[in-house]
């Protein structure tokens, strides 16, 4: 009950409070100037985007740092940023991009193709082990690339690729004449350490590095030399300056926010964090945005290599795609949304959510919660109630029983295994929840040492195309067997040969058929049962104006150039 | 008593290695690693492999610990994974902010918890005493993490001090008095608790000592009775409270890393608690290690403050020594 009240006023309040992105009147000048304080919950890792890959370390990049083209988060189109603009040869494969000639770095160096070239080399130099090298890559090759004059660069994919240079969104640009001797060296990945005095990282992006205090905050401000410019054609970014502050609580960010102390929290806010920030919300102390259905969804899935479980007997049932079909009727999606995201989440029974419009497959088939048609499919799989205490057993009267693993400290996926636990022990499955912290769990699904695992896997974009490790079966996202060096079904096979195709396709309608395909196979099997998507709020104070939210994280900064404080 | 500080030094020196290695060790032991934590599933096995060689976690525990231990001996503690930096660069920072607030919440308690411990411990009866002794039940029932939590919460509804953080952003380090109203929440909610149970303790020796032939001796002399109970009395009484103050001094640490997590206090807490999420053994290793060293230092203090209201204690430490 008690979880249940929060859940009301989250379904109420929050679940019409659809917000579009902010925009402001036509002719309404957009305020110049101020300081935003923003929160993030730990220090970066290293201010060398190539050397980790964590939230943190990403959100100061996009500060920093330039790319050649961006995801429009809010609209999915691809925009030119460094890039001014780019040709296609015939074959789809090689990309002629022209740069922008008015860029210059914080320090004054201009920018030219060679830097460029520079970040592809550091991203694939093999003693970098940069952390961009996967995302740079098609089908496990590099691309090539090479300066045709200061100017222009040239980028030729190994193979045909849908999406094109919509992957160059993982790449940061950074000085080539301030790193090159670091990678000649062998020591890029070392190089821009967090004791790096802030002068000595000049970049391309809206803001510059001024003081690093480890712990509390990084205090950046504005780049002077900022090559963007505003529509009315004045300079951008708008804000005079930004501060980071690290705060590792979302109880005390929150307050913050509440409080006055603080502009924006960079990340969404937890469904439990919805009431109290709503009335702040409603007494004008706070905005609340409800960015809509997240893209990514919880999902449940069994470790199904072959051979994982040994001479275990429940090998016979735990692997087989009834068991997992009778999951998905057992647990009622309602109640998932309810007790997990207090109201606010939607079914999902597929790869998609409703989030990803362009490749969500419609017809994915909504499976009812029915528990007795549960229970009638795992009979035909040898699991019935032989003695009557209501819990299930296999042939040889041995318990269907089997361990769930999940992250320790993530409350909604903590709490979402109690309640898949107790859906199904009203169809006589037992299961024991374990919880482990976060390279506990990666370090049993990369050596398929669990029965079933509960997690997110998120997705880098919406296009399939961009997320082969999860689709192919040689990938390393193939949650259910990772890796595998032939498929070990024929079915997967079946999506393999698919997504080869519709990552070549040059054709848009082409590849929504081929991957809807995908999905209906996906469907059939459900290697992967997901059961509900969460909506994403995020809160800022009430002066921050001219945001562009979007759904996929960092929500309100992912555009920092724009941002602005109202008078 | 150079001895005696020796013996004391090496024991310190003891302590710092067994919990720096026991750390390690078991940050070492437990499922998954910084490369599974840093990598997930997005590389392949082979790079998972490479990567593990680049940290030496390809290496048995064994291997890995007496390679550490050699390193130690040289004052080098390894690098955090995390941070790409020495262990050694990465502690003395945070240890100074963690010592800042552990000393202030301290202070503040010692200054608080005695004072009333002797007012309640003197007295039989009476409203004061009954008001001191039921506030430091209810505060001792209230670990720091509850007591922190409520007063964010205060400060946030209030606005007197900052919720979070040690310093203003826009005010130069080295600023006191900003430091110090960053510091009343953090201090306060550690402090609490703390001064409670030196309030409880003192007043508990307080009570035995008034009942001393020695104070009444004094009292039936006309000595007055303040006079006896704030510096005779308290003499008396402060030995049990002396005792224990560098185990309080050593319990703070660990006190204070809940503290610091809630309310954003730069300190070793949040260092080690990130450390401990992205297994940086290293960095576990030398997190503890730090809060050995507190311990260590708190327990000479202890000793020292002890041979100051108690003179046999420092013969018997000497004694000790001699033998």
């Amino acid at each position: 009950l008690i979880a249940l009240t929060p859940c009301a006023a989250l379904a109420a309040g929050g679940c019409r409070a659809a917000t579009p992105p902010e925009s402001r009147a036509a002719g309404q000048a957009i305020p110049r100037g101020g300081e935003l304080l923003v929160s993030l919950r730990s220090d970066p890792r290293s201010f060398n985007r190539h050397a980790a890959r964590d939230s943190t370390t990403n959100t100061v990049a996009t500060l920093m740092h330039a790319k050649l083209v961006r995801i429009n988060q809010a609209t999915q189109a691809l925009e030119p940023i460094l890039a001014e603009r780019w040709t296609t040869a015939e074959d789809g494969r090689r990309f002629t991009i022209a740069l922008r000639r008015d860029v210059v770095f914080s320090d004054g160096h201009p920018f030219t193709a060679d830097d460029v070239v520079f970040g592809f080399e550091a991203a694939y130099d093999e003693r970098t082990h940069s952390q961009l090298a996967d995302g740079l890559m098609v089908g496990g090759k590099k691309l090539v690339v090479s300066a045709i004059d200061a100017h222009t660069v040239s980028v030729t994919f190994p193979e045909p690729f849908a999406p094109g240079i919509r992957i160059l969104d993982n790449l940061t640009i950074l000085p080539r004449h301030k790193l090159e001797q670091t990678l000649k060296a062998g020591t890029f990945i070392k190089a821009w350490g967090l004791d790096t005095p802030p002068s000595e990282m000049p970049g391309l992006g809206p803001f510059i590095l001024e003081r690093y205090i480890p712990g509390q905050r990084l205090v950046f401000a504005r780049n002077p030399k900022y090559f963007a410019k505003a529509p009315d054609g004045g300079a951008l970014p708008y804000l005079d300056r930004l501060v980071v502050e690290v705060i590792p609580d979302q109880s005390a960010e929150l307050l913050r926010l509440e409080s006055g102390q603080l502009d924006m929290m960079t990340g969404a806010i937890a469904p439990e964090a919805y009431a109290p920030l709503k009335r702040a919300a409603d007494q004008g102390r706070v905005k609340l945005l409800d960015l809509g259905v997240s893209r990514n969804a919880d999902g449940l899935w069994f470790n199904l290599k072959p051979g994982a479980l040994g001479a275990d007997p429940r090998a016979a049932w735990l692997q087989k795609d009834e068991l997992r079909r009778a999951i998905s009727m057992a647990v009622d999606r309602k109640v998932v949304a309810d007790t997990v995201f207090l109201g606010a989440g939607v079914p999902v029974y597929g790869p998609e959510t409703p989030a990803n419009k362009q490749w969500y497959w419609e017809g994915t088939p909504q499976t009812p919660h029915d528990p007795a048609a549960a229970k009638a499919l795992l009979a035909t799989i040898g699991l019935a109630d032989r003695d009557g205490d209501g819990l299930l057993e296999d042939a040889k009267n041995r318990p269907a029983r089997f361990t769930l693993l999940t992250q320790k400290g993530r409350p909604n996926l903590e709490r979402a295994v109690a309640v898949v636990r107790d859906q199904l022990k009203t169809i006589g499955l037992t299961v024991d929840v374990v919880l482990l912290d976060a390279p506990a769990v990666i370090d049993m699904l990369l050596n398929a040492k669990y029965d079933a695992l509960y997690w997110n896997l998120d997705k880098s974009d919406l296009d399939p195309a961009i997320n082969p490790d999860f689709w192919f079966t040689s990938g390393t996202s193939h949650a259910w067997n990772l890796q595998q060096p032939a498929p070990a079904t024929e079915w997967e096979r079946r999506i393999d040969e698919l997504m080869r195709r519709q990552i070549a396709s040059a054709d848009a309608a082409e590849r929504k058929r081929l991957y809807d395909d995908v999905q209906k196979i996906f469907a059939e099997h459900a290697p992967i049962v997901y059961f509900v998507a969460p909506r994403i709020y995020v809160a800022h104070s009430a002066r921050v104006t001219n945001l562009t939210p979007a759904e996929a994280p960092p929500q309100l900064l992912w555009r920092p150039e724009t941002v602005a404080i109202g008078r | 008593l150079t001895r005696y500080l020796a013996r004391r030094l090496a024991f310190a020196l003891f302590l710092v290695l067994a919990v720096s290695s026991a750390s390690l060790v078991l940050a070492r032991l437990a499922p998954g690693d910084f490369v599974s934590e840093s990598l997930g599933t997005r590389v392949s096995r082979e790079e998972l492999a490479q990567a593990r060689a680049r940290y030496g976690l390809n290496k048995s525990v064994v291997a890995q610990y007496a390679d550490w231990l050699a390193a130690a001996a040289r004052l080098d503690f390894g690098d955090s994974m995390v941070y790409e930096r020495p262990v050694r660069d990465l502690i003395p920072e945070r240890a100074a902010n963690t010592a800042i607030l552990a000393l202030t919440a301290l202070l503040a308690a010692t200054a608080v918890g005695l004072p009333l411990g002797i007012v309640s411990g003197s007295r039989r009866g009476g409203v004061l005493p009954g008001a001191i002794r039921a506030t430091s039940l209810v505060l001792l029932s209230m670990p720091p993490l509850l007591t922190s939590l409520f007063l964010v919460f205060v400060a946030a509804r209030t606005g007197w001090f900052p919720i979070a953080g040690m310093r203003s952003a826009n005010v130069a380090g080295g600023a006191t008095l900003d430091l110090l109203h960053h510091l009343v929440l953090p201090a306060a909610a550690i402090a609490l608790p703390l001064a409670a149970m030196l309030e409880r303790l003192q007043a508990q020796a307080m009570s035995e000592v008034v009942g001393e032939p020695f104070i009444l001796a004094a009292l039936a002399r006309g000595v007055p009775r303040s006079r006896l109970v704030w510096r005779d009395g308290l003499k008396a009484a402060l030995r049990p409270v002396a005792a224990i103050y560098g185990l309080i001094i050593g319990t703070l640490l660990s006190g204070s890393f809940a503290v610091e997590v809630i309310t954003a206090w730069p300190g070793l807490g949040t260092l080690m608690l990130g450390a401990l999420r992205t297994r940086d053994v290293f960095l576990v290793a030398g997190c503890a290690g730090a809060g050995a060293v507190f311990l260590a230092i708190g327990t000479l203090v202890s000793d020292l403050a002890l041979g100051l209201v108690d003179p046999r204690a420092s013969d018997a430490g000497a004694d000790e020594a001699r033998a």
